[in-house]
């Protein structure tokens, strides 16, 4: 459990997590280097025999991930099946069951399309997520401000519907093959919104000017999606040194700094990813503050 | 928060009393929530309709249907602009106003006309049969707008935008004057090359915006000068963009900020008599949703408050033993 986890910094579970995205990287190489007909036609048996060995290395960690989260809950919180299911249904567990189990159905139903197949081997490069911690990150700040994104995307919505009934209203009737009807000129107004350049020029003065505005549009559009993430990604960043500095301030208070208390920090500080000069700096202030209160 | 009602009430301001309360979702109660659902579903069936309206096939094949969805739809929106015109005059009561004022303030709210203007052109055609079918059509979309109402994330939205109006309003002004001054050089520069191309300046200038928001404009100068000219311009329409992004950022994180002290306030003014009662604490918790807040948030909020708290308590305590 300890070792797969990674939740101690030990060495061999760091080796393992080596292991583990070095064997999904080159799984996701060969994929698409498979796909290339010719190296498809000249290497064909060292593909599957790959394939069949990389199968086989995914299900061993997938049965030992179970088998060892049976220890995650202490026998009272629940056992140890409480543990494995927390596994077994989160977003990790499934990705390394999908990623794995499409082989197993190719041998039992031969007939299945193989392209099929193929792709759900590429989620196998989702397995890496696991080990990058700015994703959750970057996951968990979109979901603080999921509201703020809500309404950017309705406030998308909106104006793509509106630009396009706009659209059709002033170009049904020139350019019925393009604007003929509502859901063909959203088609229109997503490209325009996205790429300020919509897949049809307007031949009318009046739908020259919504063309421009639904353009001017996409430009603020992308404005506010990037202003949104990069307020959460400032605020998510003063919260986590808020609640490093929290921690740090009750380790300080009774002026001993056990073993055990630094080593806590130490992770907490590497969970957050905070630089030692910004540990440094709160620890000054600290020091200085006390004198003054001396 | 709610007015002291006069004691002996007639039973139709009661009924009005209550219909305001439903209908503005002041008072968040089961109704009013029902009354929301009702609307917005509503709102979202019409847009449906319209967008697949347009589609020639299935318009013929289901003409009646449409019709009749329109006209009831019609029928409610109507009730609802009637009862909302009616039931607002309790906005402002008990302030010694007349009933005018909380009416007329939702007349002409962007809510107000809104809800007017997506419902009367209906009856408008029923009057003047001759009018343009299309631009009856514009009018009935204006009900997705109707929306928004329910959106308050958006209006927070607005509500930052609006506080940061200043920095938005230079970067228009900016655009406006490259705007003319491009157009203007690359008219000059290139007009008597590309003549179809750059015929007058107001061309130009469909061009020169064309190029801020899509990079490029359609059209490759011949010029050396027109080639600089246009370089200078793709790079312009990347500052401008980084611009808006910032304003946007900046506003929104210092509305995050501002929220995060009123809820602070609204802790500390709780916990400064020591005793959190039931009413208090729903008080907090109906703000803590209204700012969409995380319970991780709330609790640092917390922490902070009380450490502080008895910190002071403690030097208070040691004052006290000094003296």
């Amino acid at each position: 459990m300890e070792i797969l986890d990674g939740s101690p910094r030990q060495k061999l579970s760091r080796y393992v997590e080596w292991l583990i995205t070095a064997v999904v990287l080159i799984n996701c190489s060969a994929v698409i280097l498979d796909s290339v007909p010719e190296i498809h036609a000249d290497h064909k048996e060292f593909f599957h025999e790959l394939e069949f060995w990389s199968v086989m290395f995914f299900t061993l960690e997938y049965v030992l991930r179970v088998w060892s989260f049976g220890a995650r809950f202490k026998p009272e919180e629940g056992g140890a099946w409480r543990g494995r299911k927390s596994y077994i249904f989160s977003p990790f567990g499934l990705v390394d069951f999908f990623a794995t189990m499409p082989h197993y159905l190719h041998v039992f139903f031969p007939t299945l399309d193989l392209r099929i197949l193929r792709v759900l081997r590429l989620l196998r490069i989702l397995k890496l997520s696991k080990y990058n911690t700015a994703l959750q990150d970057l996951v968990q700040a979109v979901y603080a401000e999921r509201r703020a994104f809500g309404s950017a995307a309705f406030l998308l919505l909106i104006s793509t519907i509106v630009s396009a009934s706009l659209m059709h209203f002033a170009e049904g009737h020139e350019q019925p093959k393009a604007f003929g009807s509502i859901p063909h000129s959203i088609y229109w107004a997503i490209i325009t919104i996205t790429s300020g350049y919509g897949n049809v020029e307007p031949v009318t003065k009046a739908g020259e000017i919504i063309a421009l505005l639904t353009g001017f549009l996409g430009v603020c559009m992308a404005a506010i999606m990037t202003g949104i993430v990069a307020s959460a990604f400032a605020t998510q960043l003063s919260r986590k040194k808020q609640a490093y500095k929290t921690q740090l301030m009750k380790v300080l208070a009774d002026g001993v700094v056990s073993e055990a208390e630094q080593e806590a920090l130490k992770r907490l500080q590497n969970q957050f990813r905070l630089s030692d000069q910004e540990v440094q700096s709160m620890v000054d202030e600290y020091n200085k503050n006390k004198e003054t209160q001396a | 928060m709610s007015q002291v009602a006069p004691s002996p009430e007639s039973p139709l301001s009661r009924l009005r009393r209550r219909t305001y309360e439903i209908l503005d979702g002041a008072v968040v109660d089961r109704a009013s929530h029902a009354c929301e659902i009702f609307i917005a579903s509503l709102v979202v069936a019409n847009v449906i309709a319209i967008i697949l309206e347009s589609v020639q096939d299935i318009h013929e094949a289901y003409e009646a249907y449409f019709h009749i969805f329109d006209l009831a739809s019609v029928v409610v929106f109507s009730c609802e602009y009637v009862l909302r015109v009616w039931s607002y005059s309790e906005k402002y009561r008990g302030e010694g106003d007349s009933p005018w004022r909380g009416r007329k303030e939702y007349i002409f709210s962007p809510f107000g006309l809104v809800d007017f203007f997506s419902t009367v052109p209906f009856y408008l055609q029923l009057l003047f049969p001759g009018a343009d079918l299309r631009v009856l059509r514009m009018f009935r979309l204006m009900r997705i707008f109707k929306l928004s109402r329910y959106n308050s994330a958006m209006e927070d939205m607005l509500e930052a935008i609006k506080s940061e109006w200043d920095s938005f309003s230079s970067a228009l002004f900016l655009l406006m004057i490259s705007c003319l001054l491009f157009s203007s050089l690359i008219y000059i520069i290139e007009g008597h090359d590309q003549p179809d191309v750059f015929p007058s300046i107001p061309a130009a200038m469909h061009w020169f915006i064309l190029t801020i928001i899509a990079g490029w404009g359609n059209v490759d100068p011949v010029t050396y000068v027109g080639t600089v000219l246009v370089i200078v311009t793709q790079v312009l329409a990347i500052a401008l963009a980084a611009i808006l992004t910032g304003v946007v950022a900046t506003a929104y994180t210092a509305q995050v900020q501002r929220r995060e002290a009123i809820y602070e306030m609204e802790v500390r003014e709780v916990l400064a008599d020591g005793v959190v009662t039931d009413q208090e604490k729903q008080a907090l918790k109906v703000l803590q949703t209204k700012y969409g807040m995380s319970d991780e948030q709330v609790e640092a909020i917390a922490r902070q408050v009380n450490a502080e708290k008895a910190e002071r308590e403690k030097a208070e305590r040691e004052k006290a033993a000094q003296g």
